[in-house]
């Protein structure tokens, strides 16, 4: 007799012991950087075997996708002459931060309506600190692997 | 044989509802579902107890598919109407409850469901006609006076709300929804002690009763200004749907973050060193608030102990 499979379910997987809380890929976004929440966010979709994890990994990609458009768009408007002074193109930045973080709560806000029922079911978890400590340290590193503004605004950090 | 089977796994399902045991219930429901998947009744069942699980949108999708399979079944209307009015589509939920109160065997738990609908939808003087209906089908129908006590409460009749919280809790000693109402009543009077007793009560019987809960931090709050502040503010940021909170989330960093850029720019950078700390506090404030609060109301819920004399 196979069980009756509810909708919300997540399904097993052989990552399952790799799977965080989704807020820790959410403080990765404010500590770390874009470079590691959204690939992580996406990662714990697949691990958990969340019904929704499509619709998280394309969220994940559309918000990078978003991102790399944004950054675009203001340094081409420095480099045009049409934003001069510091005060516009610092309140840019916080318009595209903005657009970053908002990605990043609606992902964490879909991944956690599955994150409860995967753990109603005694999903394992990890705790998912020493990546995001580590992802803090790096997260220079990984600034300066690309020159150009274009790239720092894409994989920059909230804080 | 395999009808009778299914009967037996929904009863049993019915009866762990009944404890608050959704997982149980849910069990039972997915074993029923095994036996035969396209079983409207069963579907229904497991909506119901999803959905006491708070699992809204799989409940959603068990509706639809029992309304697919077995539209005529008044049960499967009645269960539709629950789900819907949990997902506040009241008026479809509503179009599902006149169809089980339709049957002819509807019970007074259907007219209950009605009632509880028509107070959602502002129509209070509906809602007593129906738990009027209600209680002539079952004259002490612990629903329909626990519902009647609340109507009145909300208007603040608490005499006449307190005598049917009474009548319910005579009915039905141990109802945690009665207790609910008659410790919020109590509360209305200015009877904290009271309440207490009614939340303590309900708690000890299931220490996750959203009605417990709700009635033990409304004393709590009362008590504790800093554990009132958390609950108001988490209250207010978590009405509505999720996009609702990230937008008021994202809109509080923007007016910071302009704040802070604007007043350094326009040579004052003291001021905007402050507003940095300002929010920089706030962020911790409401990062670490929900491990306080939690913190706070597991120690006041270890203490729960029923008074002896009650």
């Amino acid at each position: 007799m196979t069980a009756y499979h509810i909708a919300d379910e997540p399904l097993e997987t052989s990552l399952s012991a790799y799977v965080v809380r989704p807020q820790v890929p959410l403080a990765a976004a404010m500590f770390a950087g874009a470079w590691l929440a959204w690939p992580w966010f996406a990662f714990n979709a697949i691990a958990m075997g969340s019904p929704t994890r499509k619709k998280e990994v394309a969220l994940c990609a559309g918000a990078f996708a978003g991102t790399l458009v944004l950054a675009v768009v203001l340094v081409a408007l420095v480099r045009t002459g049409v934003i001069t002074s510091s005060l516009w193109w610092r309140l840019g930045l916080t318009a595209i931060v903005a657009f970053k973080l908002t990605m990043s709560y609606y992902i964490s806000t879909v991944q956690e309506r599955t994150f409860h029922v995967y753990q109603y079911y005694g999903g394992k978890l990890t705790s998912g600190r020493v990546a995001l400590i580590g992802g803090y340290l790096a997260r220079e590193i990984v600034l300066g692997l690309v020159a150009g503004p274009v790239w720092a605004i894409i994989v920059s950090g909230a804080i | 044989m395999e009808e009778r089977q299914i009967q037996v796994l929904l009863e049993q399902a019915y009866a762990q509802r009944q404890l608050s045991n959704w997982k149980g219930a849910i069990d039972l429901c997915q074993r029923a579902l095994a036996i035969d998947p396209d079983n409207g009744k069963a579907h229904a069942a497991l909506g119901v107890s999803l959905l006491g699980a708070r699992r809204l949108s799989a409940a959603l999708v068990e509706m639809r598919i029992a309304l697919g399979l077995d539209g005529n079944e008044p049960y499967v209307h009645y269960a539709a109407a629950m789900i819907l009015r949990a997902a506040r589509k009241l008026d479809d939920a509503w179009a599902h409850c006149l169809i089980a109160i339709g049957d002819a065997e509807a019970d007074a738990g259907a007219y209950v469901l009605g009632a509880q609908i028509q107070v959602l939808l502002g129509d209070r003087a509906k809602a007593r006609e129906l738990l009027g209906e209600a209680l002539e089908l079952e004259a002490a129908h612990t629903g329909a006076l626990t519902q009647l006590a609340r109507l009145e409460l909300s208007v603040g009749n608490h005499a006449t709300a307190a005598e049917r919280a009474l009548a319910a809790l005579q009915s039905a000693p141990g109802n945690t929804d009665a207790h609910v109402v008659a410790g919020f009543i109590d509360l209305a009077r200015g009877d904290e002690a009271s309440a207490e007793t009614h939340a303590r009560f309900v708690l000890t019987q299931d220490g996750n009763d959203e009605g417990g809960l709700g009635l033990f931090v409304a004393i709590k709050v009362r008590r504790n200004p800093v554990l009132g502040l958390w609950w108001r503010l988490n209250s207010w940021l978590t009405t509505g749907d999720d996009g609702r909170r990230v937008a008021l989330m994202i809109a509080l960093f923007v007016l910071a973050r302009v704040l802070i850029i604007v007043t350094d720019e326009a040579g004052f950078p003291t001021v905007s060193r402050v507003l940095w700390f300002v929010w920089l506090g706030t962020c911790i404030y409401t990062w670490i608030g929900p491990m306080v609060f939690r913190y706070w109301l597991k120690q006041e819920l270890d203490d729960v102990k029923l008074d002896p004399t009650f």
